[in-house]
Order: C-alpha cells, then structure tokens, then sequence
C-alpha cells in the first residue's frame, strides 16, 4: 500500500499521522518547517484552555506517537510544490532546500492550518510600534517561561489588558469571522498570570464573551477565584502617555455608556485566526475551493467535515475553518480514517 | 448689494426661553410628550424607517464602541454614535424623537464613526438623515438649536461657504496642526487657544472673501430648488427662508441686468443678437 500524505505536522496532522500508523497504514507526514508541533510549538503555547493542561503535555503525547514510529515517515522542511492524479492516488513532488523527489501516494490529508492574524493590520493599536503592546502568541511564550516583564523597560507590570477579537469580526480587515478561541485563551493568560502573580491586575474589554460549551466555567472561575475584570467595549487606540511610560486606552465602556481612557502597563491583542499561508498554498495546488473567508471548504461539512468532494484528498484542522486543538485532533482522526479506507482497497 | 448686509443678528425672545424651561417630567425622567409631539413622533419615525437610506446606512451592531471611541463629540457631550445608531437600528418613535431634540446635535459630521467601525454602518450617515428629518418637520427644539446658527446658514446658502480662506491663520487655529501633535496631547491645548480658535466675530475676514460671482450663487439656488431643500428649511424658519429668496431674486435680477448691460453692448458694436435664455 502507498503511503498516506499528510500536509502539515500541527496538532491534526500529528493527530492523522499517528493515526494512519495504528491503523497500520504507512503516512508521509511533510512539514515545511523544521519541528513538529505547528503553531502550538512555533509560539510556545503554555497551558491549553480550558483545561489547563500544559500545551508540551498534549503535544508531547502525539509527537511520542509519531516521532520513531516506524510507519511514519517524517519529512522536515518540505514542501508539496506539485501534484498530479496517479492510478488512484496522486504523484506528488516533494522539494527541500537541496532535493526534488516525485513520490506516489494512496490518499492526501491537508492539514495545514491557520495563521495568527498580523496584529499590525490594526494600525490604531500601534503594535510593532508600542513595545508594551503584544501579540497574546507572545504572551503564551512570555507566560511559559514565566517572565512577565515590560519589553520596553523590563519592569513587572502593575496592570494588563487583554483586547479580544483583534482582527475577527472586523470588516474593516475584512474578516468578518469568529476565532473560536481567543476569548478563552485570554481569560486562560489573565488566569495563570493572577494564579502566579496575584499583584497584577488584569482586565478584559470584550464585545461578547464566546467560551462556548463547557469552556463557561473557565469566565466564570476567571471572576470568581482570580478576580479578572471584564469591561464591555473595545478599545478603539492605544497611545502613549507619561513620556512613553505609559500606554493609555481608550475606548467605550458600552454598559455604562461612558469614553473610558485608562493607563496600563502591558496590553495584550488576542489576535484571530487566518487560514494559513500553507493552506493558501495547498489550495492553488489541488485547486480547491475556498470559502468567502479564505479557509477550505468540505463537500458537505454537517455530514462528513473531513471530506474536501475530491476523491482521496481529506481535509483536517484548522485548514477548514478556526479550531481550538481538541477539534482538530479528532478531525485528524476522522481524516486518517477515511483516507485509510479510501487507500486500502 | 451684498450678502453681509442681510446677515440675521437674533436673540433668543422671552418666548423661546420659556419654550425651552423644562416641562413636568414622567416617572421615568423623561420629559412629557403632548399629543401633538406624539403624533409628529411616530410621522417621523414612520418617514425615518421608510427612508431608502435607512437600509443602507444601519446594517447591525455589535456594540463595540469604537464608533463613540473616534468621536470627537463624545469627549465633551452626552454624545455616543453608538447610541444613535442603536435607536437606528432598534429604537421606537419615543428615542427616536428623544434623540432628535438635542444629541444629534452634538455630532459635528466628522464620518470619524464610520472609519471605525468594523460593521460597515453609516453612523454619520443616518444623524445625518435624522437631522433632515427634524428640519424638514420643523421641530421645535432644532428651531432652538438652528436659531444661532443663523448667519452661518445665510452665507452656507449664498455663497456657498462660511469660512473664508484668510480666516484660516495659524494662530486662530491653535488646535490644528503642529500645535497639537503628541499623542496624549491631542486635547491638551490652554483654554485661551481653544478661545482663539472660535471665531465668534468674523475676525480678520475681509468681507470681499464671500464675494462670489454670480453665476456661482445662481447655481447654488438652482440645487438648492431642485433638491428641496428650501422648502426643507421653510418649515423649520420661515423667516430666514424668506430673506433667503429675497437674496435670491435680488441676484437673478442682477444676472438679468448684467446680461442686458452685454447684450446692448454688443449691439451696439454689431447690431441685434440672439439672447440664450439663462
């Protein structure tokens, strides 16, 4: 039997390639960067909401299940850069740096994923001007090794703000979409920070707070044990005060109808999901359809997510659409599985 | 003759104060509508939501703020985009007919509203339509508003400006530009540059700055016909309304003499001509 495709080595196609391998089915995982682990990796993620389980704990179970594993063959720091029907399956050529190698396969699974948002875009919230002003990915990475310090000054800060929906349901950088997951995630950072740090005083300014299904009781415990303090409004700038000591933000509080204008030390963008640079990519390459907001669309999403109407090519992840980790795992699955059927006879 | 000469100089009369005392207020504070305000309130909020405008300027809401956050107004007013666009989207003819009294009053037109907002409403757009319709049912309480604005309305009519350009000097403008750079220095400025900038008397202007020619005014009364927008104001001050149209034929009698100054001119240098009807 050929080999199964996997494109992508982020948590659903780890997920598809361990998978295959129980399955007893041989996977080809290609990852164009140089580790696996996807953007959980490249940014560090620290604890996953709503769980709170360390990000390396979860990640780390799938690597163990697909790093040595004999049925999977790894290819770091590759590419797909073409492919064309072969028998059943497909001829694909893989490029790195140095080699051009043509490899048939029985079925693909794009699992490519999403980009972060360019918090830049955003202009009135000067990120990569502002050093106090971060990106929550680098927050995560911040948070993980437990350095929360000012970039500009190194100092601890007093006082934080979290501003959800950075780039999602925004018109005017024309993604109209909900991440998913960045109310969690920010309400999980103020959690660890107020956890190990209860002298920082962290607020939330939110249009809607979206920690859908049982991820609630993460909002609800955020006010209850750790004090997080939401206010409803964005803020519509961020600028500099005290001679650039400070960064003030101003906004609207919507529930009290009042501009508010309140100084902090760090604030912090939970930017939104993109579909990824890779699944841009893997669109031109096998010429699939994409939605109006850019990400992959399944032949018939409520009855079979995974399967993207061309024979043998499965969608997995948050290629389709913004995923929180657990749902891109078990899509991963659900592509492993029907690729294997699809390969085997 | 000129414009300058018909500029209205007006103060508010006894009536118009006691027009503007607060009457009984209801349970809920707000003020007490009479049957008349009633039925002009849902007349009005009839027009508003049948206003082609209306569904294309108010798509929906999210209730983010950033619209109130950009807005100059909302910094010194009880002013909020946000709440205008709310009674918009979902207000009945009472807020509507609340908003008309004062707070749409307070934005100052700066479209800032609408570059901020990620829903792709026309905030701006629809105060815009409310301001249109309280003027053109001449409610009482923008007659109030409007009366002070009087002069900059004649010369907004006429000569199709009210700020002329030697008006715009560095020093009476003190919060523009340069001098308001920094950006929590924004609204910094002393209370006696923000006096200076208002310019309350006509200051250096020259009167020969709204000294536009004919042709101009006549092109700006014929939009002004055209579009309805002197039977708008009619309602609203009928005064000012009718020195306005003594403005006008004054002007299309001075177009009639200046042409048939040229056109004896020119017979007399090359004997009869044809007259294109102006």
């Amino acid at each position: 039997m050929n080999p199964v495709l996997v494109l992508g080595g982020g948590p659903a196609g780890l997920s598809a390639a361990a998978e295959l391998a129980s399955l007893g089915a041989p996977a080809l995982l290609v990852e164009k960067e140089n580790y696996l682990g996807g953007n959980p990796k490249r940014w560090h993620y620290s604890l996953l909401a709503p769980d709170l389980k360390p990000a390396e704990e979860v990640l780390g179970e799938l690597l163990r299940k697909v790093e040595g594993n004999p049925r999977v063959e790894t290819r770091l720091e590759t590419t797909v850069t073409q492919v064309e029907p072969a028998g059943k399956g497909f001829r694909v050529s893989l490029r790195t740096r140095e080699t051009l190698e043509t490899r048939e396969v029985g079925a693909c699974i794009l699992a490519t994923g999403f980009d972060h948002f360019d918090s830049r875009r955003k202009y009135e919230y000067g990120y990569g001007r502002y050093p106090d002003v971060l990106d929550f990915k680098e927050l995560e990475g911040m948070i993980h090794d437990d350095r929360i310090l000012r970039p500009s000054d190194g100092a601890v800060p007093k006082r934080i703000a979290w501003i959800l929906c950075v780039g999602s349901r925004d018109l005017q950088v024309g993604n109209t979409w909900c991440c998913r997951m960045g109310c969690a995630v920010s309400i999980k950072q103020a959690v660890e920070i107020r956890q190990k740090h209860p002298e920082i005083d962290a607020y939330v300014y939110y249009m809607d707070i979206r920690t859908y299904g049982l991820w609630e009781d993460l909002y609800w415990k955020s006010m209850q044990q750790y004090g997080v303090k939401f206010i409803r409004g964005r803020i519509g700038q961020i600028t500099m005060a005290e001679g650039g000591k400070r960064l003030v933000a101003t906004g609207e509080d919507t529930i009290l109808s009042r501009p508010t204008e309140v100084p902090f030390d760090m604030i912090v963008l939970a930017s939104g999901m993109e579909p990824g640079h890779g699944t841009q990519e893997a669109a031109k390459l096998f010429h699939l359809p994409v939605g109006p907001e850019g990400f992959l669309t399944p032949k018939v999403a409520d009855i079979n997510p995974v399967d993207s109407g061309i024979p043998g090519l499965y969608l997995a992840g948050a290629a389709t659409g913004p995923k929180a980790i657990p749902d891109s795992v078990t899509e991963g699955m659900g592509a492993a599985l029907r690729a294997f059927q699809y390969a085997r006879d | 003759m000129s414009v300058v000469a018909h500029l209205p100089h007006r103060t508010l009369s006894l009536a118009d104060e006691e027009a503007s005392s607060p009457p009984a207020m209801e349970l809920t504070g707000r003020r007490r509508m009479s049957a008349a305000e009633r039925s002009l309130a849902e007349t009005i909020y009839q027009e508003f939501r049948a206003d082609p405008r209306h569904e294309e300027f108010v798509l929906g809401c999210l209730n983010c703020g950033e619209c109130t956050t950009g807005c100059p107004a909302a910094r010194f007013y009880d002013f909020s985009p946000r709440e205008m666009l709310q009674i918009a989207a979902n207000g009945d003819a009472t807020t509507l007919w609340d908003a008309l009294q004062e707070k749409i009053w307070s934005c100052c037109q700066c479209y800032t509203c609408n570059m901020r907002c990620r829903f792709g409403n026309d905030i701006a757009g629809i105060i815009s339509v409310m301001r249109e319709l309280s003027v053109r049912h001449g409610v009482e309480s923008t007659r109030r508003t409007l009366a002070p604005f009087g002069r900059s309305l004649t010369l907004l009519m006429t000569v199709g400006t009210q700020v002329s350009s030697d008006m715009i000097q560095p020093d009476f403008f003190r919060d523009w530009g340069p001098f308001a750079t920094g950006s929590d220095k924004a609204w910094d400025v002393s209370p006696e540059i923000m006096r200076k900038a208002i310019p309350i008397d006509v200051l250096q202007t020259t009167r020969s700055a709204w000294e536009v020619s004919v042709q101009t005014s006549l092109e700006l009364f014929r939009i002004y016909e055209e579009t309805g927008v002197l039977d708008m104001l009619r309602g609203l001050d009928p005064d000012l309304t009718e020195m306005l149209v003594d403005i006008i034929e004054e002007r299309r009698e001075e177009f009639r003499e200046a042409r048939e100054t040229h056109r004896a001119r020119l017979e007399t240098m090359r004997g009869p001509v044809a007259t294109f009807q102006g």
